[in-house]
């Protein structure tokens, strides 16, 4: 072997070993003028990985919409904020934390969740609530079941010490995710009135730079990078890139860097996630065109023997970087010792825009930030534009025609992994310390009361995978657009939203043709809405053994209600009311939707476009219809007491969860649900009461017809398109044939609510053998 | 009239400390912040509260290292003065530990976390603490933790029956806790822990407005 296939050799293991490629190598080279050296290597990986740089998605979403006149921060920091109003502020973002989660259930949710708090309250917002979106394989899967419970265990291991609500969340199975599974956590923060926003960018030359919290150790080395590749089969060997959290520490940090904030102790904070100490401190630098003089020796260390590329790359969680005044510190000391915890200055600012890394007195290297937060690589990856034709759904085809049949799918539905009850999961959640909550996870938005204005904050999540594999673009409207309706059908006004958009592999075509679908789909409903994207992250090569995920662009919507008092429920609460439907037909879908281990068809099982205009006027009006209404209005008392978005199985399982909660029954007319629904005329009534319509709406209300519609109609909404077809009654799920005929083929259905409840109940403990709970009736 | 003083004591990870302050100042009295690293005068307080939480991030053993701090050396003092404690989830955990009150409480029976509302039946009085409910009254207020099974051995169970020590019982045994003990006193009478939370239920849009019965004692 020559020299030069030495030297070729060792570059391409040192490629491979820093994941970067052979055009990326040149592109460092040239913008230092020669090739990198030491610590460098460590510095653009993680800076460029895709993690960190969005090198794949940049350029689609600096499209994106992200600004009203509520925003007052959105990308670029560690979260968006938006202006509530009356000096209340909050804080959001939702973000992945995906492969660790695959490779160790319970230690990858916990840091997901540890995580995204710290991006909230390091902007100087206490966090009132945590939202997660999770996918999982079929419960059969290999692992699944200790997957599940890792990530729920997880989950309520972080949130609860930490003593922050899990209010809401969302669970879906597919055999999509068998080998990947997407654990996305929200969290959302409060700026009461007075309290001020603190931002990443660094100022003041000499000012210095102070490290906060957990010691450093060898935990997540590398990571930003492993969470940019697809899995292998060796994906088990990368257990040692997982972080391992800890949630007493969150929960001091967190109480001491709200004190510091609050006494005006720091001039910019930021947390150390992916790609630790590197990230923060160059993107600080770089934020603030100033550089850093950093003394890696200085790092508060768990183990005295890692060298200063562990020290950059580590991903040791709970832990802070600031900017502080000197004659700041040593109360910034003081303060973080009565917590417990460790403040130390590793540096200081410097006017020069240049970073100096020092080990014991020698210098590192000397390197301008901007060369790895500004100058990453930006990709315009191959895609092809969306076209409305590529319809493929799962579908299952209703059994049969008959009250039997209809009652068959019913049980069918409610007892299906996709349609049972979630209670096992969200009962291991503390749902309620903080005393704020006003709706959990048994409610379909989660609502925390803000103390000061006794207003409603609304948070749902979106993204309904099936309508993704459906039509990328019409899943990705669906996104927002399902949510923002259910936070309406509450009274609640969307005021803005987060996203995390989990996708395969951005290099091959149809992943990226359908991130870029996904996106305008977004971006249309966001717009209609003025509910602008305000923060979020990107998370691609979600995929094993060359198999992709569905795209799933999870989001989480936020909004706001004049109070809390009046909340309509999401299932009945009174008998003897009206039952409307509320019809937006925009899409429909033959068969039920969201099955899990049903066979793939691939025919065009669904038609029509989704509007999102149409879906915001409708958005509006639903929400001034729901928000309460009385002599000091809004909202002191409510004639609607129960609503309810249709979605998967279609309004026969909508009615049936509305329905078994409190054990109040439905009389359903089936005659005048076919005359509300003339647009399905052409299905069998079986098949129609279990086909997704996009959109409609269950409202129980003690009005009339005649005074829902004119109330509607003076809130801008068409009264035509409000259905009077029930009535809540007794304790049975019944529809009424209509027909006097005996001889009627599809009879009428009476079944009793117990025996669906226990349908829905025992559906989780049927799917997972060993994950279950005593029930108390 | 002064208001009545009520001390509330933070440990490193207590979470419901806000909570139960506001309560407090719901409930007609004066909240005072106590800390777990000083000493205070016991004499200053009308009653004591323990608030829920994860002290020490229930490191060891729930409550076992808060019942070692030194602010509980005051706690002490009041409760051999009489004072009126309350111990709300894990400062019921840290009273235990600190043996001011019989019994322990140990991982739920089906070894998880529990966040449900539930039903609870007076049957003690000793305790001021929801002092005018008659025995019998039914509270419903929800629960929150993982280490809520109350053990206690069989002539201790035996005690606190003659001794009219079991304060509360829940209705449907959420955790596995032996005679479905919810809530106890001491001997005494004046310290009192619970594992449900009643500053979670103070208004309706909580769910439930029965918290207020047991807390609101100074108005």
């Amino acid at each position: 072997m020559g020299q030069d296939q030495r030297d070729n050799k060792e570059l391409q293991e040192k490629l491979k070993h820093y994941r970067l490629n052979e055009s990326e190598h040149r592109r460092i080279a040239g913008l230092l003028g020669r090739e990198p050296q030491g610590v460098e290597w460590a510095l653009f990986s993680a800076m460029w990985s895709e993690h960190c740089s969005y090198k794949s998605s940049r350029v689609h979403l600096k499209g994106l919409f992200n600004k009203s006149e509520r925003v007052l921060q959105s990308f670029g920091e560690n979260a968006g904020v938006v202006d509530l109003g009356d000096g209340e502020r909050v804080a959001f973002k939702i973000e992945s934390h995906n492969h660790p989660s695959f490779i160790e259930p319970y230690q990858g949710a916990t840091t997901g969740v540890g995580g995204i708090l710290r991006d909230i309250f390091t902007m100087g917002a206490r966090p009132i609530a945590v939202a997660d979106y999770l996918c999982f394989g079929r419960p059969q899967a290999e692992r699944m079941e200790k997957i599940v419970d890792g990530v729920v265990r997880g989950i309520g291991g972080y949130g609860n010490p930490v003593g922050v609500p899990t209010i809401t969340g969302q669970t879906e199975f597919d055999p999509s995710y068998d080998k990947n599974v997407l654990v996305n956590a929200m969290a959302v923060g409060l700026f009461r009135k007075g309290e001020k926003v603190f931002l990443s960018k660094a100022k003041g030359v000499g000012n210095l730079v102070v490290y906060a919290g957990a010691k450093t150790g060898r935990d997540g080395v590398h990571g930003a990078s492993m969470a940019s590749e697809s899995f292998g089969k060796d994906s088990e060997k990368k257990r040692p890139t997982i972080q391992i959290g800890d949630p007493f520490f969150e929960k001091l940090l967190i109480e001491a860097c709200l004190e510091v904030m609050e006494q005006d102790l720091v001039v910019a904070i930021q947390d150390m996630g992916a790609a630790g100490l590197t990230s923060s401190s160059f993107e600080m630098a770089s934020k603030g065109g100033v550089g850093f003089n950093l003394h890696l020796d200085r790092v508060p260390l768990r183990e005295s023997t890692l060298q200063p590329e562990d020290i950059l790359l580590s991903e040791s969680q709970e832990r802070m970087l600031m900017v502080v005044e000197p004659a700041k510190l040593s109360n910034v000391e003081a303060l973080f010792k009565r917590w417990g915890l460790e403040a130390v200055a590793i540096g200081e600012v410097t006017a020069k825009k240049t970073m100096k890394l020092f080990w014991k007195g020698d210098l590192l290297t000397e390197i301008d930030p901007e060369l790895l937060t500004e100058h990453a690589p930006m990709y315009e990856r191959p895609f092809e534009p969306w076209t409305p034709s590529n319809r493929v759904a799962s579908v299952a085809d209703i059994a049969g025609e008959s009250a039997a049949d209809i009652r068959a799918s019913l049980r069918t539905a409610l007892s299906s992994p996709q349609g049972c009850s979630r209670e096992f999961i969200f009962r291991q959640y503390d749902g309620h310390v903080g005393a704020s909550t006003a709706a959990d996870c048994h409610e379909s938005v989660g609502v925390i009361r803000l103390k000061d204005s006794g207003r409603g904050l609304g948070i749902v999540l979106g993204c309904r995978p099936q309508m993704m594999r459906l039509d990328a673009r019409e899943g990705g409207l669906d996104a927002v657009a399902f949510p923002a309706l259910e936070l309406a059908a509450k009274g609640f006004e969307p005021l803005a939203v987060t996203d995390c958009l989990n996708f395969g592999n951005p290099e091959r075509v149809p992943v990226m043709s359908s991130f870029v679908a996904a996106l305008s789909g977004l971006n249309e409903i966001c717009e209609s809405l003025v509910a602008p994207i305000i923060s979020g992250n990107v998370s691609f090569y979600n995929e094993t053994e060359g198999r992709g995920i569905t795209p799933t662009p999870s989001t989480g919507v936020v909004g706001l209600r004049p109070t809390v008092t009046s909340l309509p429920k999401s299932d009945f609460v009174h008998e003897g009311e009206n039952v409307f439907l509320l019809r937006l037909p925009q899409l429909w879908t033959s068969g039920a939707m969201g099955e899990v281990t049903g066979p793939e068809s691939t025919g065009p099982r669904a038609f029509g476009t989704l509007n999102g205009k149409e879906i915001a006027a409708l958005v509006t009006s639903l929400r001034k219809l729901t928000e309460g209404v009385g002599p000091h209005s809004p909202a002191t008392e409510n004639t609607i007491s129960a609503t309810r978005v249709v979605g998967k199985f279609g309004l026969g399982y909508a009615l049936a969860r509305m329905a078994i909660s409190k054990n109040i029954g439905v009389r359903l007319s089936r005659s005048a649900t076919q005359a509300a629904r003339p647009d399905l005329a052409k299905m069998s009534f079986a098949e129609s009461l279990f086909c997704e319509v996009s959109y409609e709406v269950l409202i129980s209300s003690t009005e009339s017809l005649e005074a829902l519609r004119n109330r509607f109609a003076s809130h801008g909404g068409d009264p035509r398109s409000l259905h009077l077809i029930g009535t809540t009654h007794g304790h049975r799920f019944v529809i009424e044939s209509g027909s006097s005929s005996d001889t009627d083929p599809e009879g009428t259905l009476d079944v009793n609510l117990l025996e669906l409840k226990m349908d829905y109940d025992s559906g989780w403990s049927s799917a997972f053998k060993n994950l279950s709970f005593e029930r108390q009736y | 009239m002064a208001k009545a003083k009520v001390g509330v004591v933070r440990f490193p990870g207590t979470n419901c400390d806000r909570d139960v302050f506001e309560a407090v100042g719901l409930s007609g009295a004066e909240p005072i912040w106590l800390w777990h690293e000083d000493l205070f005068d016991s004499a200053q307080f009308s009653a004591l509260i323990l608030p829920g939480g994860f002290s020490y991030g229930d490191y060891l053993r729930s409550g076992a290292l808060a019942a070692r701090a030194v602010a509980m050396k005051s706690v002490r003092e009041a409760a051999v003065r009489g004072t009126p404690i309350l111990g709300i989830c894990n400062g019921f955990q840290i009273l235990c530990e600190a043996r001011l009150l019989p019994g322990a409480l140990v991982r739920n029976t089906g070894r998880r976390f529990i966040d449900s509302w539930v039903d609870l039946k007076k049957v003690g009085s000793r305790t001021v603490f929801g002092g005018s409910l008659p025995s019998g009254s039914g509270i419903r207020i929800p629960i929150a933790h993982a280490d809520g099974r109350f053990v206690i051995d069989d002539s201790g169970l035996n005690e606190l029956r003659d001794r009219d020590q079991i304060w509360l019982e829940y209705q449907a045994n959420p955790n596995g806790s032996i005679a479905a003990i919810a809530g106890v006193t001491n001997e005494n009478g004046n310290v009192a822990g619970l594992m449900p939370h009643p500053e979670r239920a103070f208004h309706e849009w909580m769910g439930g407005t029965d918290g207020r019965r047991l807390l609101e004692i100074w108005s």
